[in-house]
């Protein structure tokens, strides 16, 4: 455990090093925009703000930790969580309820519209046994061109000169307090059920060890097409409930290019999380960190934002890599222990 | 006789803390076949690998000709003499016999061109001279695995080898073929050759060997001559105590059917057959073994048990209930399986011990689950890990410790603990000792014959002929897809049983 948060501490030093050698090559002076960064998105004032934006991180980061921890691999999400935002947006077009209950309702859709994106590849797979490692993928391009003209035709708002829906009903905005947006508490009781289904539950402990071994617990009675199934839905629902949140904390609307590039970032959490829900919090709030960070940084030193997407690239590829070779390593200083013991 | 090598304390630990050898010195001597025996993780293969520099030792030196040598790769101890075969044959299977032997070490014409009539003829003497029985211009894809070992030796020979190290050569033969590779291995000898030959199969040992090296858990326990050697011997140095060789079971007479395959046909996707009208019956408190040569159907008959395959016709009774189509789970009610391939069927080696040891239990048995099934009881698994790692002694740190962890032997006994206590009447064994070391197998027998006494019935699948007759009542064969024979044991005898596993006709003698 204390060996797995070094490992990953370690990488994350070492990414910001050679972010730093990128940064002399260039000329710039990088303590004073590592400072910058985490002065923005890190002080008293800012760091709700930084909350606030690691939520579609962070829960798009689930949907791919649980995915790939169970064996599906659902790389679906851009498309589920536009499905989501999608029907979203529609049901706060045209229904209106008292907040308590069109929240909790909007999510619903939310996360039903990502479930019926992933369902579609779960289907595929149960069908034509398709792998759903290509219609996912293929998906995430139907779902783009899908939203999109969905923006600009039936859901277009009159006169706009921009492709966008007008905006949601004011009863399914997330409730904001100064910078912190009620929408972490939504992504904080997500991680919670996820977290114990995950390590509590009879399916989840099903799907991890059907992840490890398929044909293991195949044999060992697990019903597996079954947990495909829920496995695909649930992660879909949760890509689909952080795009329901990005309109209901953001723009209210949905408006072109609205998810971003959250949903790979996400995958990208994931990979660096090694499929662990916890690691994915901690690394879905520090992606938030950098990505908050880099418009401070940008704003103040002359340091391009777009530095960060390299510093991220660089700390998914040396902790995905150290995890290996830490292993070893530390592998090694025990042998040499024990031979010295030997020896004396 | 002269000494070739001499190791000296060779010291070799594994990271983390794995000692593989501890301190070992042995002594080879020119023109000898000399055995290092040992069970499994005794450090047999470490050693060799060590001496032919494919793993550097972490202290000890070794002396070749009198002389220091340290080699830091194969193709210096090869350069120096000393060959390796592999358990794994490693050739090109598109290429001929001779191209394959001379890869990598090719007779040029000017300009660096393969010489190719020079060579076949290089690789042809080599053949007369060593009087194998190879055709040169033969594809590798098209040859036998007796004849690709054969191009793996020759390959040496044709590098000027003096010293052969062989690991596990029979491992990959047929009983036919063995005695046809040992008359060469003796040959070699004889043209002052020394072989060092890797086995943990004692019969084969004392007839092809001169001296005999026994390792026991990476220390050496002794060399010995083969012709002052018994297999209760070597047996009871590779183990460190006595073991017995003879039958365990005791009388007792056979209840009611608790399983029975009618009629099971099963055809391939490619529309072989591959399983033709099999029946067998096994009755509560008998043990039935399935004896054959691998691949003559006994993969498809666990398959369809178990239910990864639907047969073609034909039916499966358990206690009672036709379960040819029913659900996985609903069969594991009613039969526990001990798969042959640990680490693929039988665990999941990246979970904890304690999430192998519910495997199945954590559905059928209502104490491990709450709130209708949907929660795990974690407290619960931890104490049934406990009663299993005291009911079937198993070595292990904690049951969160991960699966893989745990040594081979360990392993089988989690899995074995698993599938014994679901308390199944019927009980399918798949090669349960397979690649057990003898003390682990020793246990394993007892467990099975417990069972025994306990009235379950167990279906036996198994490759090696001794383990039958130690345990079984009956021996059904298997050739070819079908049932050729249903013997009893006691009635029976391993030459009777070989032979109908080969050919598949009745015996007559």
């Amino acid at each position: 455990m204390k060996r797995k948060i070094l490992v990953n501490v370690v990488g994350v030093l070492l990414a910001f090093l050679l972010g730093a050698v990128v940064m002399l090559v260039q000329g710039y002076n990088p303590l004073e925009t590592y400072y910058r960064l985490f002065e923005y998105s890190l002080a008293p004032g800012k760091i709700a703000y930084t909350l606030s934006k690691s939520v579609p991180l962070v829960l798009t980061g689930m949907s791919a930790s649980v995915a790939f921890a169970s064996g599906p691999i659902n790389l679906g999400q851009p498309g589920q969580l536009l499905m989501g935002a999608l029907l979203a947006t529609i049901g706060g077009l045209y229904i209106d309820l008292p907040p308590l209950l069109m929240i909790p309702f909007l999510l619903m859709l939310a996360m039903l519209g990502g479930a019926l994106w992933s369902g579609v590849a779960a289907l595929l797979k149960y069908w034509f046994n398709m792998s759903e490692f290509i219609t996912t993928l293929m998906l995430n391009m139907i779902a783009d061109f899908f939203t999109y003209w969905a923006i600009n035709y039936p859901f277009f708002e009159a006169n706009a000169n921009h492709p966008q829906t007008p905006f949601i009903a004011r009863s399914g905005w997330m409730p904001e307090w100064g910078n912190f947006n009620s929408s972490v508490i939504v992504m904080v009781l997500a991680f919670a059920v996820i977290w114990f289904i995950v390590n509590r539950s009879t399916a989840g402990y099903e799907w991890r060890l059907s992840g490890q071994n398929s044909l293991f617990s195949r044999l060992g009675g697990v019903n597996i097409s079954k947990n495909y199934l829920v496995v695909m839905l649930l992660t879909g629902a949760l890509a689909g409930l952080a795009g329901g949140l990005v309109v209901m904390a953001g723009p209210h609307r949905f408006i072109k290019d609205i998810g971003g590039n959250y949903a790979w970032d996400g995958v990208m959490i994931a990979m660096v999380a090694n499929s662990g829900i916890i690691l994915t919090l901690v690394f879905g709030f520090f992606f938030s960190v950098l990505q908050t960070g880099s418009l401070g940084m940008e704003l103040i030193t002359a340091v391009p934002k777009e530095l960060i997407q390299v510093l991220q690239a660089v700390i998914v590829l040396i902790v995905v890599a150290g995890r290996g070779y830490f292993e070893t390593f530390f592998a090694k200083l025990e042998a040499r222990r024990k031979m010295r013991e030997r020896i004396a | 006789m002269a000494d070739i090598i001499e190791m000296d304390r060779i010291v070799k630990i594994f990271p983390p803390s794995l000692v593989a050898l501890d301190a070992v010195s042995v002594k080879f001597s020119k023109g000898e076949i000399h055995a290092i025996v040992g069970e499994n993780g005794a450090g047999k293969s470490t050693l060799m690998k060590i001496l032919y520099g494919m793993q550097p030792a972490d202290s000890g030196e070794m002396l070749y000709n009198g002389k220091k040598v340290k080699f830091s790769d194969p193709g210096e101890a090869i350069l120096a003499g000393i060959g390796m075969v592999h358990q794994e044959i490693m050739l090109i299977p598109q290429y001929t016999v001779w191209e394959n032997v001379v890869l990598g070490y090719e007779p040029v014409k000017f300009g660096g061109r393969l010489d190719a009539k020079k060579a076949r003829e290089l690789v042809k003497q080599k053949i007369d001279e060593f009087g194998f029985n190879l055709n040169p211009d033969a594809k590798v894809e098209d040859i036998s695995v007796a004849a690709r070992q054969k191009v793996e030796i020759l390959k040496l020979l044709f590098r000027n080898v003096s010293v052969l190290i062989m690991d596990e050569p029979t491992s990959v033969l047929t009983p036919q073929e063995i005695p046809q590779l040992f008359g060469e291995l003796k040959r070699l000898r004889d043209n002052g050759h020394t072989i060092l030959f890797i086995s943990h199969h004692l019969e084969e040992v004392l007839e092809l060997s001169d001296r005999i090296t026994v390792l026991r858990k990476g220390k050496k326990v002794g060399t010995i001559k083969a012709v002052e050697a018994t297999k209760a011997g070597l047996a009871q140095m590779m183990v460190g105590r006595e073991v017995i060789f003879d039958s365990i079971r005791k009388n007792q007479t056979a209840g009611e059917v608790l399983f029975e395959t009618s009629g099971l046909n099963y055809t391939d996707p490619d529309k072989r057959p591959r399983l033709i009208d099999v029946n067998i019956q096994v009755r509560a408190g008998e043990i039935v073994g399935v004896a054959g040569v691998e691949g003559n159907g006994q993969l498809e008959l666990v398959n369809l048990i178990m239910g990864l395959i639907e047969p073609t016709s034909g039916s499966i009774k358990a206690v009672g209930e036709d379960i040819t189509r029913k659900p996985i789970l609903e069969k594991r009610k009613r039969v526990a399986f001990v798969p042959q391939d640990r680490a693929n069927m039988g665990a999941s080696i990246a979970a904890n011990i304690a999430e192998n040891v519910i495997m199945t239990h954590h559905r059928l048995d209502q104490r491990f689950t709450r709130w209708a099934g949907r929660i795990l009881d974690f407290k619960q698994a931890a104490s049934f890990t406990d009663e299993v790692r005291r009911k079937f002694d198993i070595q292990m740190s904690s049951g969160e410790a991960v699966f893989k962890s745990l040594s081979g032997g360990n392993q089988q006994k989690v899995i074995l603990g698993r599938e014994l206590l679901l308390e199944a009447p019927f009980i399918l064994l798949d090669q349960p000792t397979r690649g057990l070391d003898v003390g682990s197998i020793e246990y394993v027998h007892q467990r099975i014959i417990d069972m025994r006494a306990q009235k379950r019935g167990i279906l036996m699948i198994s490759a090696d002929l001794e383990e039958l007759f130690r345990l079984t009542d009956r021996i059904v064969v298997m050739h070819k897809g079908r049932v050729v024979a249903d013997l009893v044991t006691e009635k029976t005898n391993v030459t009777e049983v070989g032979y109908l596993m080969l050919e598949g006709a009745a015996y007559e003698a």
